[in-house]
């Protein structure tokens, strides 16, 4: 038997469905703010944000994972990952939860259409929860053109 | 390991320090080979080099200072004479050390590909040769013996060819101090401390005795125990302190005596053995005591070395700050709380004091960039067999340090092209009436809110002929507006890419890269350029720079309900056109304005932005990039402000057409147009 790690994830609901990041790249959540749009910036970049004096890009989750553009966001999540602070529109914040590492399936096979950029499937008791792979939407947004 | 690397970039931090002094005395030595006080110098460069390396583990470096410092020491004593072949091997091994800091910063070791002994070995050479001439001389006896008495150390080891490393350094160095304070007639103390029995923190006590004799003016130069022993409490009672410093005998017994737990203190007056010199050395003494007067001494100042990082967080906190307390006076205003409005006004004070000094906290001294300069010429006017009388002016200017690190270059190029194209040759000169040492003058200053850098040559100047029938040559002008250009604007024919009007191409410079150059990196600072010239009199690059790179002034327009920022350094003009103003030539908007044409862009094109195509009436902000103008088309001018200019970062790396964003005091965020990526459409 493998040892059984414990980690904890931040969870939220986006595109109707739960999401968790690890929690030890959340910097903090803020409520819904105006998003000045960068004209000419790739289409997953909604715009920047004005965090405490700091320019923060902010990242639309429908468009990286599905393609589909929306406007009805509530909160914003500020996470931290190789020092380039960037945030996500989601639409609701669960919680922090506590997961054991059995409880994440890594093999989705074809249920896995976020490809790279989600680490695997969360089950805990009923609830199924999409564990973004934040590193990994990074280098999407970073590296070559995606829009 | 990581320990290691931390004293290892406190190392070459230091080492680039010393370096940078020996290069400044070699410099002063060339002007004036018997200023003993220049040798003094480099002495002591290359012995705080030589131990630094030795404790360092950097063995060829600390063999190679050594050496030049034995042979400066020989120099020192007076028994040998520097010459200019001498000079050039100290400006060998300068490099040679140069080199080997590089390769300790690029691969860790001081290994290098060039013959490092042979040079030692040239050290060795005229350190030694040298005294064996000299020695006919009657009255130096006495002398030498001193030295190897005081080198006795460094033979030893020569013999064995052991490492130079150890203790006795640290002897040395306490040795020096004491010699140069007896000098300057500093006088010395040896302080014995005795802590009460049974104190607890021994070591906090001992800090604070440290501490509080440092604060009164004393260096303290050594201890017994070693520093080291007396913070890991290795100590019983008593602990004896050596220090220099201009305070008075009671003071140091009265303030140790101050802290607590103390149970007694003797002061001593240090007797310093070395006193014992020489008439020789009593009148250098006497003379370097003289130039110390004369010469402004070299400033001493504490400083403490700090993350840049850090510094671009505490000027954005501050920026941040200053904009929060602006809302919080919004609001109070409303209710005019004159108890508030005190506090408020004391607030705003506050915030602005602290705003100059984060500020100047960013900026360092032009010194920075000027240091490397006179070697350069030195070289440049040797390679070329042109004399030149090298001035730098204004060396203390301060300004941003993000300049120091990219201005370098386009000076390099313009004191290159200075000594290179500008001054003439000797005989040249001379037939023309001119004195024969050119002279290349390197000068910065504040004008206002800017700092001001200038490049002047007394050479040949340039001829405004040559260049217009380049320019005509190349298409960039008609003949008859030619004629009827003003010089500057015909001067500024040669930033262009490309356009050079030597026929020649040297090994220096002129070839045609350079001046475009120069240009693209000073307007890439919100700076600019100009030139006057006199054929025949010389010439003299101005450049232009804001004080501060973070800061600017700004033009805030609006476009679609959302602000941007036009950096007002670039901003020719603004107007209001109306749509019938607009004139298509081959496919391209453009207005006329004053007889120039001007290409419109449309801002709301470049954003690719929903928007009127062309409304009736429209605001253009006409901006200046390189020689050309643009109109850009924006919906309303808000006003100028200072924006505090912060980068969009990583993810924003594939948009052009944005410098960076500033956020405004109602809390929204403006973007910074570039406008040079702009125009050129990309």
């Amino acid at each position: 038997m493998d040892e059984i790690m414990e980690f904890e994830v931040l969870v939220f609901k986006a595109l109707n469905q739960e999401m968790a990041i690890n929690v030890e790249m959340v910097e903090i959540v803020i409520e819904q703010t105006e998003i000045t749009p960068v004209p000419r910036a790739r289409k997953i970049v909604e715009g920047v944000i004005n965090l405490r004096g700091k320019i923060i890009p902010v990242i639309s989750l429908p468009i990286l994972l599905a393609n589909e553009s929306t406007s009805s966001y509530k909160k914003i999540i500020i996470a931290k990952v190789e020092d380039v602070e960037f945030g996500l529109m989601v639409d609701e914040v669960v919680g922090v939860l506590r997961v054991k590492s059995n409880e994440l399936e890594t093999n989705l096979g074809k249920m896995n259409t976020y490809g790279k950029k989600a680490k695997g499937l969360i089950k805990k008791d009923s609830r199924l929860i999409v564990y973004l792979n934040l590193e990994e939407i990074l280098k999407e947004i970073t590296g070559s053109e995606v829009a | 390991m990581g320990e290691f690397n931390e004293y290892l970039s406190v190392f070459i931090d230091e080492s680039k320090e010393y370096i940078q002094l020996l290069n400044d005395s070699l410099l002063e030595l060339e002007k004036n080979t018997s200023d003993v006080e220049q040798v003094n110098r480099a002495f002591r460069a290359l012995h705080t080099l030589k131990g630094m390396a030795g404790t360092m583990g950097f063995e060829k470096l600390a063999k190679l200072c050594h050496r030049m410092e034995n042979y400066l020491d020989v120099v020192r004593s007076g028994n040998v004479e520097i010459t200019s072949d001498e000079l050039d091997y100290l400006f060998a091994g300068l490099d040679m050390i140069e080199k080997m800091l590089q390769a300790i910063v690029n691969a860790g070791s001081d290994e290098i590909q060039e013959d490092t002994n042979s040079l030692i070995e040239v050290f060795e050479r005229i350190a030694k040769g040298e005294k064996v001439k000299k020695s006919v001389k009657t009255q130096t006896l006495q002398e030498s013996t001193e030295v190897s008495q005081v080198r006795e150390f460094g033979k030893k080891e020569e013999k064995t060819g052991k490492v130079i490393i150890g203790e006795s350094f640290a002897q040395e160095i306490i040795k020096d101090v004491l010699e140069e304070a007896a000098k300057k007639n500093i006088p010395a103390y040896h302080i014995i401390v005795n802590l009460q029995e049974g104190t607890q923190l021994k070591s906090a006590r001992m800090y604070m005795v440290f501490h509080t004799l440092e604060e009164i003016g004393l260096e303290i130069i050594n201890s017994i125990p070693p520093v080291e022993d007396i913070e890991n409490e290795k100590f019983d009672l008593t602990v004896e302190l050596m220090g220099v410093g201009n305070v008075p005998q009671e003071k140091i017994y009265d303030k140790v005596m101050g802290v607590s737990e103390v149970k007694n203190v003797i002061v001593k007056p240090l007797k310093i053995e070395i006193e014992k010199q020489s008439p020789e050395a009593k009148r250098e003494k006497e003379e370097a005591e003289e130039k110390n007067k004369e010469q402004k001494k070299v400033k001493v100042t504490q400083t403490v070395r700090v993350d840049t990082e850090k510094l671009d967080t505490l000027m954005n906190l501050m920026g941040e700050l200053v904009i929060a307390r602006s809302r919080i006076a919004d609001i109070l205003k409303k209710y005019s709380i004159k108890e508030v409005d005190e506090s408020l006004a004391q607030l705003s004070r506050i915030t602005l004091d602290l705003q100059n000094i984060v500020m100047k906290v960013r900026m360092v001294p032009i010194e920075f960039v000027f240091n490397r300069f006179p070697r350069m010429v030195r070289d440049l006017s040797r390679n070329l067999g042109k004399e030149i009388n090298f001035i730098m002016e204004g060396e203390e200017t301060e300004l941003d340090r993000t300049f120091v690190e990219v201005i370098g270059d386009p000076l390099v190029h313009l004191i290159r092209n200075a000594i290179d194209h500008g001054i003439e040759t000797k005989e040249e000169r001379i037939a023309n009436g001119k004195p024969p040492i050119g002279t290349v003058k390197l000068s910065a200053r504040h004008e206002g809110n800017n700092v001001v850098i200038e490049v002047e040559d007394d050479g040949r100047g340039m001829s405004r002929e040559k260049i217009l029938k380049k320019a005509v040559e190349r298409g960039l002008v008609s003949e008859e507006k030619a004629a009827t250009m003003p010089d500057e604007k015909i001067f500024e024919f040669i930033f262009l890419p490309g356009f050079s009007t030597k026929e020649q191409v040297s090994e220096l410079s002129g070839r045609g890269v350079g001046m475009d150059a120069v240009k693209n990196t000073v307007e890439s600072l919100n700076g600019s350029v100009s030139i006057e010239s006199k054929l025949g009199k010389g010439t003299k690059v101005a450049i232009r720079l804001p004080l501060t790179l973070a800061i600017i002034q700004a033009l805030l327009v609006k476009v679609n309900d959302y602000v941007y920022a036009i950096p007002i350094s670039i901003i020719d003009s603004t107007l209001i056109i109306n749509k019938d103003e607009i004139k298509v030539v081959q496919n391209e908007e453009v207005i006329v304005i004053r007889g120039e044409v001007i290409p419109l862009i449309k801002l709301w094109h470049v954003f690719d932005m929903q928007h009127e195509e062309t409304p009736k009436e429209m605001n253009v902000v006409v901006v200046k990039s390189g020689t050309r103008k643009f109109g850009l088309t924006v919906d309303t001018l808000i006003g100028q402000e200072d924006i505090v200019i912060k980068s969009l970062g990583k993810i924003f790396s594939d948009v052009k057409i944005f410098s960076g964003g500033a956020t405004l005091g109602d809390g929204s965020i403006a973007l910074i147009l570039d406008v040079g990526n702009i125009v050129e459409g990309i």
